[in-house]
């Protein structure tokens, strides 16, 4: 038996005492190898051996949850008393809930780390990029391989085992040219394997050139309503904004979702099919297994512009009457659309191509306005200059519903594939 | 506490490398009462140990999550052998860092770790409270929070410490909607440092300030949309701290200089207008103990305030041992790391614009038309010293009075020359220190600062 099982196994027994109907354990390790790059040089070589350990008990339909990080016997025996006190300190309630059924052991991504290689791959971005992109200068690069092994136990036979491994890639960088600088971006991608050299995954080539690009800048002029053409790292920030403002447990529960009533009707322009799937070839070690012990499935959030579903845990589901989101990996599939991004670009009078957007938490409403970083103007048809201080603001739902087009293009990065999209009415505002 | 498993390792470190060695413990605490329902009932303890070892310029660092010596002495062996693994590929050839200062200081005090149902007992009279006395809300939200970081530190040649650091809030979300059915939405943190009992009180201690609360929430329903463009503002305390932090802050951290931050060509530069002085606090600001004091670092540096601006002009960066080295500066206790599996990074602890001399209300009077901005809910700021700033408490200012509540808006500009157009300050300190700064890995901060009166650009209609 592995150490995540025996902690599990020891940690169920600890919590099923006198009056606890349901109870789970996911007990993990995680072992990590990550080289660091500060300012384009080697910095760090960093190794971590990390455990989790994940209680919750539920009592007289009281519910507790304690989280730690120790295997060891007598930390599993307080962890499990602490979460029962949890659970008896707080107020019933029958919508707690946690899967009755399911069982299955899973295998995926690259286990083992090839350290050489990694390193080997990591100096070849920094001679890539020092060569192909001279204006680029690499604050931080960042790459790791992570291996996972996770167990998932419940007091209803429901049981979890999974073993994953990949390498991820982040990087921060900016243009300079003596003095100036262009706005800092980033890029993040998760591959199980080291057979591509970085700079050819994901979008990093266009965003390191669009940096050298970004040196210059100037603001919008004036105010104006123009079209935004997201790209697909924006579109993904954007989404996310959209998801927590109407369909997730917090604003369901509250009530303040302008979605609450929607499911089954049209919410936003019906180009827009928008799901989450954890086995999508192009997600690298989706999710396996909810939280709560379900088998993930793949779902449709938004299909032909309908709310198909809602993202409630299964207890935002039993609260307000509706299902539990088949899955919880916020692996975003958006279906491309049939335009060239070349096409989207040359139909806007004038508008911002928008890579990065930096801006409040859109309110309840879904209002959102921020600054427009790493950011084009666009001119009749062509992309102009960078832009700097320039805001935009709109409403996240409003602006699906008045959308000019959406790229046959999409990028992938190893957590979804997003396409580019145009949208109307945005108030765009610079000096 | 922890038990003591470093000090006596401190033998055992690799002669001709520099080494650090810490054991951690972090707890964390929650609860969350949305419209009466407990969705969040939670507590979580992580702890274990780590050591980096410094050679020829790179590092290696290594971690377990196991609080014993035999943990430590793998660790210690593993980040050797990663600083070889670098070392060897690498060559960077540079030497031994400048000395620091060597030394011990005495533990600090433990403080109090509640039980669970201490936090339902102070959040369910609040939640009763405001469900019983306030008519126009559609949702209303507690939250109760206590954080604590414990560290055992030893280094080669710096000090050594045993460090506790905890915190503690209550956050109130109140929700309405205009009568066009328009969500709007407000929020406060309350608390500060120490164990929840410390920081926070009794539940009736706060039941003035969620009244002013719900009283702006009233008013923001009634609001208007702020016009967009380059306005006159005044920024709150809790909004100058968090200009202080995002966007000056940030653009001066030594990693980001490095990395073409735009502060780098402006050191012994006017940045600001001569009333802006600027500095980060280690634990004693004007006389008075700090929300998040910092004694010392994780590189075993004893800390000491780190000064940035002064009257308007840049005279430092916040740097490491390592930065320090290449810039000519001394390291202040800045090297700073969230977890037991973290390696200690260039961080803020304390970070204030300094109060001046006007008082808020002659600021008020000044102003023709413009905008007071009192609450955010979050900020950005890249190396160029563009920031942004989420609003979601303000009013407008019109012939030098208050007026009408705005709805949620964001403020943007660019540091260095909107600090210039700063032209009041006033005398008062409001310091905020609920949030966490995110940079490869959260960290506990802390910022004030006094009202400013500058232009920005606000977002809206």
């Amino acid at each position: 038996m592995n150490r995540e099982l025996q902690a599990a196994k020891q940690a169920l027994e600890h919590l099923l005492v006198d009056g606890v109907h349901d109870a789970s354990v996911s007990a993990s390790t995680s072992r990590k190898s990550e080289f660091t790059v500060d300012s384009g040089k080697f910095n760090l070589l960093r190794t971590t051996l990390d455990h989790s350990l994940g209680l919750m008990a539920i009592k007289g339909h009281c519910r507790g949850t304690v989280s730690g990080n120790s295997f060891e016997e007598e930390a599993i025996k307080a962890a499990a008393r602490d979460c029962i006190a949890s659970a008896e300190a707080g107020q019933p309630d029958e919508a707690w809930e946690i899967a009755r059924e399911g069982e299955g052991s899973f295998v995926s991504g690259a286990p083992e780390p090839d350290m050489d290689k990694l390193f080997t791959r990591t100096k070849e971005l920094l001679d890539s990029v020092k060569a192909e992109y001279p204006k680029v200068m690499l604050e931080q690069v960042v790459t790791a391989h992570t291996t996972h092994k996770s167990v998932y136990l419940n007091n209803h036979g429901v049981q979890y085992e999974s073993t994953s491994g990949s390498y991820s890639v982040s990087l921060m960088f900016s243009g300079q040219e003596g003095e100036k600088s262009s706005s800092f971006n980033g890029a993040y991608l998760i591959t199980d394997n080291l057979d591509t050299p970085f700079l050819e995954l994901s979008n990093i080539r266009q965003n390191l050139a669009d940096a050298e690009n970004q040196i210059h800048t100037k603001p919008a002029e004036g105010k104006f309503e123009g079209t935004v053409i997201f790209t697909p790292d924006c579109l993904g920030s954007m989404l996310y904004s959209l998801i927590g403002n109407y369909v997730t447990d917090g604003v369901l529960l509250d009530g303040t979702s302008l979605w609450k009533d929607a499911l089954d009707t049209k919410v936003v322009d019906e180009r827009i099919t928008l799901s989450m799937n954890p086995s999508d070839s192009r997600v690298v070690n989706g999710e396996k297994y909810t939280g709560e012990g379900f088998i993930s499935q793949d779902f449709d959030l938004i299909k032909n512009g309908v709310l198909k579903q809602f993202m409630l845990s299964s207890y935002g589901a039993n609260k307000v009457g509706k299902t539990r989101a088949p899955n919880f990996s916020y692996a975003m599939i958006m279906q491309p659309g049939d335009t060239p991004l070349e096409e989207l670009i040359k139909n806007t009078k004038k508008g911002l191509l928008v890579s990065r957007y930096s801006g409040g938490a859109p309110g309840t409403g879904g209002e959102f306005s921020g600054v427009a970083k790493n950011s084009f103007l666009i001119e009749d048809g062509k992309v102009t200059t960078a832009v700097s201080e320039t805001m935009i603001s709109g409403n996240l739902a409003g602006m699906l519903k008045d959308i000019v087009g959406i790229s046959k293009e999409t990028v992938e990065d190893g957590t979804g594939s997003l396409p580019w999209l145009a949208v109307d009415g945005i108030t765009i505002s610079g000096k | 506490m922890i038990p003591d498993i470093v000090s006596s390792l401190q033998g055992s470190f690799a002669k001709g490398a520099h080494s650090e060695l810490r054991a951690q413990r972090s707890l964390a605490r929650r609860v969350v009462l949305l419209g009466g329902n407990l969705v969040g009932n939670t507590r979580s303890d992580s702890q274990g140990v780590c050591a980096r070892v410094y050679k020829n310029g790179v590092y290696g660092f290594a971690s377990a999550a196991d609080l014993s010596q035999d943990a430590a002495r793998r660790a210690l062996e593993t980040a050797s052998k990663n600083a070889v693994f670098l070392d060897e590929r690498v060559k960077p050839g540079k030497g031994a860092l400048p000395d620091i200062k060597s030394g011990s200081l005495p533990p600090q005090p433990d403080f109090l770790d509640l039980e669970q149902k201490r936090y339902l007992d102070f959040v369910n009279p609040i939640d009763e409270y405001i469900k019983s006395k306030y008519e126009h809300l559609t949702s209303r939200t507690i939250v109760a929070t206590a954080d604590s970081m414990e560290k055992q530190i030893v280094t080669s040649d710096g000090y050594a410490a045993h460090i506790l650091a905890p915190r503690a809030y209550v956050y109130v979300i109140l929700n309405s909607q205009t009568k066009d059915g328009m969500p709007v939405e407000v929020f406060k943190a309350f608390g500060g440092p120490g164990s929840f009992d410390v920081a926070l009180g009794n539940p009736e201690d706060i039941h003035e300030e969620i009244d002013a609360l719900y009283d702006h929430l009233m008013k923001k329903r009634e609001g208007v949309f702020a016009s967009a463009g380059l306005k006159t503002v005044i920024l709150s305390g809790e909004m100058s701290g968090i200009l202080a932090h995002e966007a000056v802050g940030h653009t001066v951290e030594a990693d980001l200089v490095l990395g073409g931050s735009v502060a780098g060509p402006m050191l012994g530069k006017m940045v600001a207008s001569p009333l802006v002085s600027m500095t980060d606090f280690a634990h004693t600001a004007f006389g008075e103990k700090v929300p998040l004091p910092v004694y010392v670092d994780d590189e075993g540096v004893l800390a000491d305030d780190a000064e940035l601006i002064k009257d308007g002009k840049l005279v430092g960066f916040m740097v490491n041992r390592e930065t320090g080295r290449h810039f000519g500066m001394e390291p202040k206790g800045n090297a700073r790391a969230f977890a037991f599996n973290d390696e200690p990074l260039i961080r803020m602890r304390n970070t204030v614009v300094h109060p001046g001399e006007s008082k808020l209300e002659d600021m008020i009077k000044a102003t023709e038309d413009g905008y007071y901005l009192m609450y955010t809910n979050n900020g950005q700021a890249d190396t160029t010293g563009e920031f942004m700033f989420g609003v979601t408490v303000g009013y407008e200012i019109k012939e030098g009075k208050l007026g009408k509540a705005i709805f949620d808006t964001t403020i943007s500009g660019v540091a260095f020359d909107m600090l210039k157009t700063v032209d009041m300050v006033s005398d008062t300190l409001t310091w905020s220190s609920s949030g966490f700064c995110g940079k490869k890995q959260p960290m506990p901060v802390s910022m004030g600062g006094p009202e400013l009166r500058c232009q920005v650009m606000i977002g809206g209609k």
